[in-house]
């Protein structure tokens, strides 16, 4: 996952925004704990995101702690423990991870891809053995993704489908109870996948357009090498509707899911903070590497 | 077990009529089956839409305003939401409607009403195996296949299936009207109450200088002055 999934902070209130920390904090410490310490430095915003999504479903209290950390070490922050959908993130971060970058060690032999993956190879095999199903399906879906790049598939909506059920299969978490609960999630996360697949292609055009890489939107759109900027208008409408369409799914099965707690956070992530974000990136005003921390 | 009507509502116990009917009003905006078209959680919004109904019918008659309650009916039928959803029952009307002016094509139109009842129970390979065997590339054939994509959550090829049926035959109601509530979908969520209240009312920097700016030229034109320095 790529980190696009943000609340729209300036709306935010201090308290929901302390607790979007508390669980980002959470996810972060559970795989220090149970992961070692490198592990850390793989966090992003999405698995945070996930786990206050998990958890907003049933009505638990939360368990905040007031702790300090490595990374903050003079003031102390709220941090969310002993919390199965918390831990539920920190592994299914891992598993992303470890096959991100085993896919940049076999794809542009990039030599962090390897040092990484050779790192996250111990952490992965542990959450391989808790969650077996989950990531043998993603696997799979995976190879499928590798195989639609590699023969420059022409369909966007085909191209994303691989990545997007991957995300179903890891929304659609085993520690929820409830079947419906489950199915929505599975929606839910299918959507969100496409959405973060299509935005992410589009963040990428120019790069690939220079490097003469599979793109998605390029090969669905027969990009003959002429002025990007012309390309990119001419097809920004059609995409804003691909984008916009399926965030409003997932705010349609986040209606559904009925969450008890932390709508604060989620309520302003839904309406406000991933529209908020294509916007941005449409208008070009967002590269993935000026992503701001916590 | 019922729940309890209050809360499914989001009201506090208690509540007065007015609160009670706002509260019913926004959810039924929120549930609509309308907004669930092709989607595979159309069942579950049938389901809260049931309950929400119930905890609206039962708050009405208990605490004594049968009147009221009938007087004010909303238009969301109840009598519909409980057999799952206005639209279903709108939708079966036009299919059969559609189907009595093209018997000569029986096989096509037998195997589009299969088509269409794939989809309804969300059997979505079947019905794609369908639209495959099928010869002719009408405008049902591509308003299907949109309809098959968009389930899927394909929906930028679902869009230009619609669109390229919209255009095959610009009459059909029922085109039109997919391709509009498609439109709505978008702006919908895109002019959502909760992001459009932000930023667009406030006033920054630029904005403020220039008024003050504008301002102040249109006072000298009138032989005054609104900033003594400029």
């Amino acid at each position: 996952m790529f980190g696009y999934v943000e609340p729209d902070k300036p709306e935010l209130k201090i308290r929901d925004f302390e607790l979007f920390r508390g669980y980002y904090c959470g996810v972060c410490k559970s795989m220090g704990k149970r992961y070692g310490q490198v592990s850390r430095f793989s966090l992003n915003y999405d698995l945070a995101f996930l786990a206050v999504l998990l958890d907003s479903i049933n009505g638990e209290k939360y368990d905040v702690r007031i702790e300090r950390c490595i990374a903050h070490p003079i003031k102390k922050r709220c941090v969310v423990r002993n919390n199965r959908f918390v831990d539920y993130a920190a592994d299914m971060n891992i598993v992303l991870t470890y096959y991100n970058l085993k896919d940049k060690w076999s794809d542009e032999k990039n030599l962090l891809g390897a040092f990484g993956s050779a790192v996250f190879r111990g952490a992965f095999k542990k959450v391989a053995k808790r969650h077996r199903a989950i990531t043998e399906r993603i696997e799979s879906l995976l190879g499928e993704l590798d195989r639609l790049e590699k023969e420059k598939c022409s369909s966007l909506d085909e191209a994303a489908e691989p990545f997007a059920n991957i995300m179903r299969e890891i929304f659609q978490c085993p520690c929820v109870e409830s079947d419906d609960s489950r199915k929505v999630l599975g929606w839910l996360g299918y959507n969100m996948g496409k959405w973060i697949y299509i935005l992410d292609a589009w963040d990428d055009m120019e790069q690939d357009a220079r490097s003469g890489s599979y793109n998605p939107i390029l090969a669905q759109f027969q990009y003959d090498g002429g002025d990007l900027g012309e390309f990119k208008a001419k097809i920004k409408e059609r995409l804003d509707f691909s984008l916009t369409y399926s965030l409003s799914e997932c705010e349609k099965a986040y209606a559904l899911l009925g969450a008890v707690k932390s709508t604060g956070v989620l309520d302003n992530i839904f309406y406000s903070g991933l529209i908020m974000k294509t916007d941005k990136v449409l208008q070009g005003r967002c590269r993935k590497d000026e992503k701001e921390s916590v | 077990m019922r729940k309890n009507p209050y809360k499914v509502l989001g009201v506090k116990e208690g509540a007065s009529y007015d609160e009670i009917k706002k509260a019913y009003r926004e959810l039924v905006k929120k549930y609509h089956p309308d907004r669930y078209r092709n989607n595979p959680l159309a069942d579950l919004a049938d389901e809260k839409m049931r309950e929400i109904n119930e905890a609206y019918e039962y708050l009405m008659k208990n605490a004594g305003g049968a009147y009221q309650y009938q007087s004010e009916s909303y238009e969301y039928d109840n009598s519909n939401a409980s057999k799952g959803g206005s639209y279903q029952a709108q939708y079966q009307s036009q299919q059969s409607s559609q189907y009595q002016g093209r018997q000569e094509y029986m096989d096509e139109s037998e195997m589009e009403r299969q088509v269409r009842a794939h989809i309804n129970s969300g059997n979505l390979n079947e019905a794609q195996r369908i639209l495959d065997r099928m010869r002719v590339r009408n405008a049902s054939w591509y308003y299907l296949q949109g309809l098959v994509f968009l389930r899927r959550g394909w929906y930028d090829r679902g869009y230009s299936n619609i669109q390229r049926a919209v255009s095959m035959d610009p009459a059909n109601y029922e085109y039109r009207n997919t391709l509009n509530s498609l439109n709505n979908q978008y702006y919908g969520y895109r002019q959502n109450p909760y992001y459009q209240n932000m930023y667009r009312r406030d006033y920054d920097m630029c904005q403020i200088c220039g008024t003050l700016w504008c301002a102040d030229s249109c006072c000298e034109c009138m032989g005054g002055d609104l900033i003594r320095c400029c």
